[in-house]
């Protein structure tokens, strides 16, 4: 699954002629390809993402990877798993009852011990530069034309719009949700009553319809659509007023994180494709024991009920669920308890579409001061992450006047991992 | 200066009699030439007729003014029967102050691609750039002083933003030179020789990296304040990772021969580098870089700003994206380039010269509209510039163009001369750039608002594009509403008009145009059947200001 390095040439060339054409698996063996076919196909399955980004660096030690025991281990046990021989951190109690739906990799060593570098590096699959985040990526191939809702929403607290698209172009940026309010400018404004709202609809039409007589439409469809995907957000405003029934309040909890959860699912079953949730509060420098035992209390009980959903609901096979952060939490412990930023060796979890189940990916030493089997970092999980939607990371993104490729060259996808 | 204002003359005369296939003379102006290489490309075929007055006015309103023309402008301009009027027009806003304020929209965007600020503030970037094209500055004088600025003064130090703001980062610095003011990016070269494009070598990279790599950002530590210093030391090495091979290079202008630092004298240093002090060499490879990148010799330099300046005027770069100069992403009318980059030397970097002829020629002033269109391809570029492409109106032109044409604009500029005139210097009120200021200052925080939705951070060579939320600010928005029912607005100058005089008013303050009889006919039957007439026109303004035809530069 290497790239072809050697792809200036004719060959190139006359490949992808083929792979504009559709009869893409042939030639010089780009491998299962999204050819326009294979992606109507794709769109028809309705391929999904759930992700959960936990903010600030997760401890693999107090979660993935629990060193019980050791020098660095901290005052945390390891309990066993639904899957024998998988143990991961006490702290994730209902997770671990869930864990064959889930797999591990134990392995990332990203070399990054800073928060937005580490972050872009994960969602960018590259260590630098202006690449689309994996939320755009997964809306440009994934979402159909005619979605209901826009490609990628991420639900977050706090406000920071981020340039997610790159080169993609603004209909597959992240559209962000502050908490589970609705989006900004959802209503119209006081004074227009629907008839009036309609009636200048369709005035706006009529000034478009003269305008766009004899002059191409490239342009001018991609601004019409955005008032289209405004009208279908305005018509969804219900599901983002949250009548959140009480007993999902009950089962994912009457907090921040579980609203946003239960808004996660809503989108993913109303034709959201990329949904990323961030849960704030991991960047434990003091007291990390405590802040662990509080924040991750929180995320287990919730994110395993938004498991259960999807699974019940028959969304999982569909739905690739990932659980990241931008980077791990060292070892040694520091005098205020805590523990510092460490790219050096942490772990993500993942399961859902395209990925094999229980599996765990990679080990660090007995100390988990370093990976000393299958070492990985952001390049490869971004590779995994799109085989595992059937999207082949090793073609190129389309672009007018270049070919830039979508996952980094100098990665692949963690071939075992994937089902 | 004198000699090429004779030479466009002579040009115009000559141009307004020529057919195409007359030969061409080096005499003639570079209109006159740009529209042969056009015409005579094998693209172009069944051209767009020239475009009518009226949409040439708002065109070249919008690409050297910034924003549309105001309703009595257009009713000006179409009366005036003068032949020349439209280069009349054209040397008007060069040299008004919009248009200086066009470039600082245009080259701040450009050079700091919308990062936000850090050790320079806005105001002094924002007001350097401005004074640059007041004083219509030449491109290569500017661009040695955003490389050569060491952030130490404070007359050069918005200068030096380019540098401090990417905090001089070497990666960050190369890949932006090299995109920037060469028109190649060379970010994949960085660890490898890219892979799928074999002119962007590495050496190319760290040839580029070697002039910057020995210069770095020191923090005095009293003030806090940032600035550049430098090394006397220090070679670039690097290793692919693909091939393992390791190699050295020094400093070098893409394949131009390596700049060899001159051999040490006994002095190494002007300044010795020590702990919080700013180290200053002898021989500094920083100011060789602004010397190398604008040197004659580099047509990289040259080209890159004349391909630039076309892609503004044009809609489409002859290299696009403008970035993206290589082997398999050739120039479309390569001798028009070399043509363009030339003439640029020869008239000292003279943007305004090249803007100026640009807006002269046909080619600019074709109609975006034409009888036989192709709907089957999409490919911009098949069309040969044979017809006016559209392009999409700046987060700035949107924002200040819908200001005046809502009334707003007028308003803000006449309580600031009004304010002014009962200071003891009422005079300054009648300064045109006075007036500018004012205005802009008035407008800033409404326009800020959609540089925040409509624009974004980063390489800016994207298509365009149009997201739900901008759709959702733009439908639902406060801000809009507030300016499409501004009391003593447009919406309230329509009101007080009687229904067949409404669709006039509208199409010139909004469209920059005359409306024609079946568009009139439409505003007056609607007004007749109307119910709620103040309402309907607040709905009519609002609709013509989010419709296509104002969103687009046509």
């Amino acid at each position: 699954m290497r790239r072809n390095l050697d792809c200036n040439g004719i060959d190139h060339l006359i490949a992808r002629r083929e792979f504009l054409w559709g009869s893409a698996a042939g030639a010089i063996g780009l491998g299962t390809l999204t050819s326009p076919l294979n992606a109507a196909r794709l769109q028809q399955q309705q391929k999904r993402v759930l992700q959960i980004y936990l903010q600030g660096g997760v401890s693999q030690l107090e979660s993935w990877d629990p060193k019980p025991g050791t020098q660095y281990g901290g005052p945390f046990q390891a309990i066993p798993t639904s899957v024998p021989g998988i143990h991961i951190s006490e702290l994730l109690p209902h997770t671990a009852s869930r864990m064959h739906l889930l797999s591990l990799v134990r392995s990332i060593n990203s070399k990054i011990g800073d928060h937005r570098q580490g972050m872009l590096f994960m969602e960018k699959g590259r260590r630098a530069g202006d690449y689309p985040y994996f939320g755009s990526v997964v809306s440009k191939y994934l979402a159909p034309t005619d979605a209901e809702l826009p490609g990628y929403i991420h639900i977050s607290k706090r406000g920071i719009v981020d340039s997610t698209a790159a080169f993609l172009g603004a209909r597959h940026a992240e559209l962000k949700l502050l908490g589970d309010q609705a989006p900004a400018n959802l209503v119209s404004p006081k004074s227009i009553d629907e008839p009036a709202d309609e009636a200048r609809q369709r005035l706006r039409v009529h000034f478009d319809r003269r305008f766009s007589q004899q002059r191409s439409r490239a342009l001018t469809d991609v601004y019409n659509s955005s008032f289209e995907q405004a009208e279908k957000l305005m018509k969804r405003k219900a599901m983002f007023e949250g009548t959140v029934s009480e007993q999902d309040l009950d089962r994912y909890g009457r907090h921040d994180f579980g609203r946003h959860c239960i808004l996660a699912r809503d989108l993913l079953e109303n034709g959201a494709t990329c949904v990323k949730v961030t849960h704030h509060g991991y960047d434990t420098h003091a007291e990390n024991f405590n802040f662990h035992l509080e924040q991750l209390g929180e995320f287990d009980k919730t994110f395993s009920m938004l498991l259960d959903d999807i699974h019940d609901r028959g969304m999982l096979d569909s739905t690739l669920v990932i659980v990241y952060s931008e980077m791990g939490r060292t070892p040694k412990i520091n005098t205020k308890y805590g523990r510092d930023h460490w790219g050096t060796a942490w772990s993500v979890a993942m399961g859902g579409c395209g990925i094999q189940p229980a599996a765990v990916i990679g080990k660090t030493n007995d100390e988990g001061t370093e990976v000393v089997e299958r070492e990985v970092d952001g390049g490869h999980l971004f590779h995994t992450y799109l085989s595992a939607l059937g999207l082949d990371s090793t073609t190129d993104h389309d672009v007018a006047g270049k070919s830039i490729p979508i996952g980094d060259p100098a990665a692949a996808p963690i071939e075992e991992l994937l089902a | 200066m004198t000699r090429s204002r004779v030479i466009v003359i002579i040009g115009i005369v000559i141009g307004s009699m020529a057919t195409h296939s007359r030969t061409l003379q080096a005499s003639d102006a570079l209109h006159v030439q740009i529209d042969a290489l056009i015409s005579s490309h094998s693209d172009f075929k069944s051209p767009a007729a020239i475009t009518d007055d009226a949409s040439f006015l708002r065109r070249v309103s919008l690409d050297l003014a910034g924003t549309i023309p105001a309703a009595n402008e257009v009713r000006e301009f179409l009366a005036d029967s003068a032949p020349d009027k439209r280069i009349k027009l054209v040397d008007r806003l060069l040299g008004s102050p919009q248009y200086a304020r066009r470039m600082q929209y245009v080259f701040d965007t450009l050079l700091m691609e919308r990062r936000p600020n850090k050790h320079v503030t806005a105001e002094q970037w924002q007001a350097y750039l401005r004074e640059s094209f007041l004083q219509n500055k030449s491109w290569r004088q500017l661009a040695q002083e955003l490389l050569s600025a060491d952030g130490t003064e404070e007359q050069t130090r918005a200068a030096a933003r380019f540098l401090l703001d990417r905090e001089l980062n070497v990666d960050q610095v190369t890949r932006d030179v090299g995109r920037i003011f060469l028109g190649r990016d060379l970010e994949c070269a960085q660890c490898h020789d890219h892979p799928a494009i074999d002119d962007y070598l590495q050496r190319h990279y760290y040839g580029l990296a070697a002039f910057i790599k020995r210069s770095y950002l020191v923090q005095d530590p009293k003030t806090k304040k940032s600035s550049i210093g430098e090394k006397a030391d220090g070679d670039v090495e690097f290793t692919s990772v693909f091939t393992s091979e390791t190699d050295q290079t020094a400093p070098r202008m893409l394949d131009a021969p390596p700049v060899i630092d001159p051999p040490p004298g006994e002095q190494l240093y002007k300044v010795k580098p020590e702990k919080n002090v700013r180290a200053v060499p002898v021989y500094s490879r920083r100011l060789q870089l602004a010397k190398s990148l604008t040197d004659d010799a580099n047509r990289a330099f040259r080209e890159n700003i004349a391909n630039r300046m076309w892609a503004l005027m044009m809609g489409r770069g002859l290299v696009d994206p403008v970035d993206m100069w290589h082997a398999q992403n050739p120039p479309s009318h390569p001798k028009l380039l070399s043509l363009l980059a030339d003439s640029l030397v020869e008239h000292d970097y003279d943007l305004r010269y090249l803007l100026r002829e640009l807006a002269l020629t046909d080619t600019y002033q074709r109609s975006s509209r034409r009888d036989a269109l192709d709907h089957g391809s999409n490919a911009d570029r098949a069309i040969g510039f044979s017809v006016a492409l559209l392009k999409p109106l700046s987060p700035e032109q949107l924002a200040l163009s819908m200001m005046r044409a809502t009334g707003v604009a007028e308003q803000q500029l006449a309580a600031a001369i009004s304010k002014q005139e009962k200071t003891n210097d009422p005079q300054l009120a009648l300064d045109p750039i006075w007036q500018e200021e004012a205005l802009n200052k008035a407008l800033a925080s409404d326009t800020k608002v959609f540089v925040e939705i409509f624009g974004f951070e980063g390489v800016q060579n994207a298509a365009f594009d149009a997201s739900a939320d901008q759709a959702l600010f733009l439908r639902n928005g406060a801000l809009v509403q507030r300016w499409v029912t501004q009391k003593n607005g447009l919406s309230d100058r329509l009101h007080a008009l009687d229904n067949d005089a409404v669709a006039e008013e509208l199409y010139v303050s909004v469209f920059s145009r005359l409306p024609d009889a079946d568009e009139t006919l439409f505003i007056q039957e609607m007004l007749d059947a109307t119910t709620d007439r103040k309402a309907d026109l607040q709905q009519l303004v609002w609709a013509a200001l989010v419709s296509t035809e104002f969103r687009f530069n046509h």
